[in-house]
């Protein structure tokens, strides 16, 4: 679970830098598709992902279950000691929450028809409110599940040094803070000020 | 030293008769508490008001009551070891209640230590851990030169830090999967970290937590409530150790 999730963590700021590219306009992001596509390797990449991610829910099922099964239970009175985070305390519904989004993107980006360019298909969808709506609880659940995962995944490895541990929690910490940044990027299409942005632009144009 | 007036409390206590008798939690009535009476001192007051009226007195373990020898564990108002950070409840005293409290006590309640009578638990899964490796294999004879194989100081302490565990099983009891990792790993990081433990190393790491995983706890999810309550403040970096050691004796061992 852990050293899969710390492989799905480091795609997840890949894949926050490549829409990052949006950014930078049609021909940027749609180039850096291309790119992708064309590549033959990029397949191969893909059934990797699909593997990581797959033993990433078998090994995390796997562990839950026996926990389950052997936590402690029948307390009367319970307090939490400051060890859990909401993070921590989260993970199975975080956990849901971040398939659940899955199977919704990729029946909206990856199972669908990519004639009107990549580009077009990320940008009109987030005009959607709904589907930012959608798009953004999937970051939130993301960012919570990695506040707690990244930092895991380390101990879980065996990396705990009074050096570098704190170094690793802030580290995890601000990998999970970046993953408010596809909200952000959906929030910005949602608002049009894209297209404000370009207007701007054309004005300045103009006077020039 | 004088104290200030004594005091009544409810204590709510689980009752069960034996291992496979149906518990439940029963309330007594404590009168005349003083505040410098310690938690298991007030136990003892009830179970002889208990005695004397005819009824059987509640079973709890304690042994040194003094906080080290790791036979006293109660959760009590739902705090593993009582609202005392890093402390034993034997070291917790009544100066922490008020007039007219309740009380709420109970036994660890984890799968692997089945209650056998009313606040006592069965905790040799424990034993069977350290059973498995948490030893070292020497000759007998004379006693060597103590400072025939030098250690480094921090390292030593470090050992010393993880061996401070009392195996009172807080850290399973306070452990939201009932895993014993934090036992686990101080028990072996503290063998590890001396070079006196260092020929059964890998052997040791595979065993105790063969050993441990066969005993019925749960998986560590890296959630740090077991350092939070650990009586004896053993580090969670113990458990990254035990990991390390694990992984390494796999990959390299010839086991």
């Amino acid at each position: 679970m852990a050293a899969s999730g710390l492989l799905l963590g480091g795609f997840m700021l890949v894949h926050l830098a490549e829409n990052l590219l949006l950014f930078k306009g049609e021909a940027a992001y749609n180039g850096w598709v291309d790119l992708l596509l064309s590549n033959p390797a990029t397949p191969l990449l893909e059934i990797g992902l699909l593997f990581v991610f797959v033993a990433h829910i078998i090994t995390g099922v796997w562990v839950r279950v026996e926990d389950f099964l052997n936590a402690p239970r029948g307390y009367e009175a319970r307090k939490w000691q400051g060890g859990r985070t909401v993070g921590s305390a989260t993970m199975l519904y975080t956990a849901a929450a971040i398939l659940a989004y899955l199977v919704y993107h990729m029946l909206t980006f990856r199972f669908v028809d990519h004639s009107m360019g990549f580009y077009q298909m990320v940008t009109s969808a987030f005009r959607s409110p709904v589907f930012t709506a959608i798009y953004i609880a999937g970051s939130a659940a993301l960012a919570l599940h990695l506040s707690h995962g990244m930092q895991s995944a380390f101990q879980t490895l065996g990396l705990n040094h009074p050096k570098y541990t704190p170094l690793i929690k802030a580290g995890g910490l601000l990998v999970a803070l970046a993953m408010t940044g596809f909200a952000l990027i959906s929030l910005y299409y949602l608002a049009g000020l894209d297209l404000k942005a370009a207007e701007a632009g054309a004005q300045m144009v103009v006077i020039n | 030293m004088t104290s200030s007036k004594n005091f009544s409390v409810t204590v709510r206590v689980w009752r069960q008769a034996g291992p496979q008798e149906p518990g439940k939690m029963v309330s007594y009535r404590v009168k005349d508490v003083s505040p410098d009476m310690s938690f298991l001192e007030m136990l003892d007051i009830l179970n002889d008001e208990l005695i004397r009226k005819g009824g059987s007195p509640i079973a709890f373990e304690s042994d040194c009551r003094e906080g080290i020898c790791g036979c006293c564990g109660l959760v009590v108002n739902g705090d593993v070891h009582g609202p005392d950070e890093h402390s034993t409840v034997c070291q917790l005293h009544m100066r922490r209640f008020r007039d007219g409290d309740v009380i709420t006590v109970e036994p660890w309640r984890v799968k692997a230590f089945p209650v056998l009578k009313d606040l006592v638990v069965d905790r040799s899964p424990l034993d069977r851990i350290i059973a498995a490796g948490g030893f070292i294999s020497v000759n007998t004879g004379a006693a060597p030169d103590a400072n025939a194989i030098p250690v480094d100081k921090a390292r030593a302490e470090e050992a010393m830090d993880a061996a401070a565990c009392i195996g009172c099983g807080a850290c399973v009891a306070s452990c939201p999967n009932g895993a014993a990792m934090l036992f686990t790993g101080a028990k072996i990081s503290q063998l590890a970290l001396l070079p006196q433990g260092a020929p059964e190393r890998a052997e040791r790491a595979l065993n105790m937590v063969a050993a441990m995983d066969k005993q019925g706890f749960g998986n560590c999810t890296n959630e740090y409530e077991c350092e939070a309550v650990c009586p004896k403040e053993v580090k969670v970096a113990n458990i990254a150790r035990m990991n390390r050691e694990f992984l390494l004796a796999n990959l390299f061992s010839k086991k």
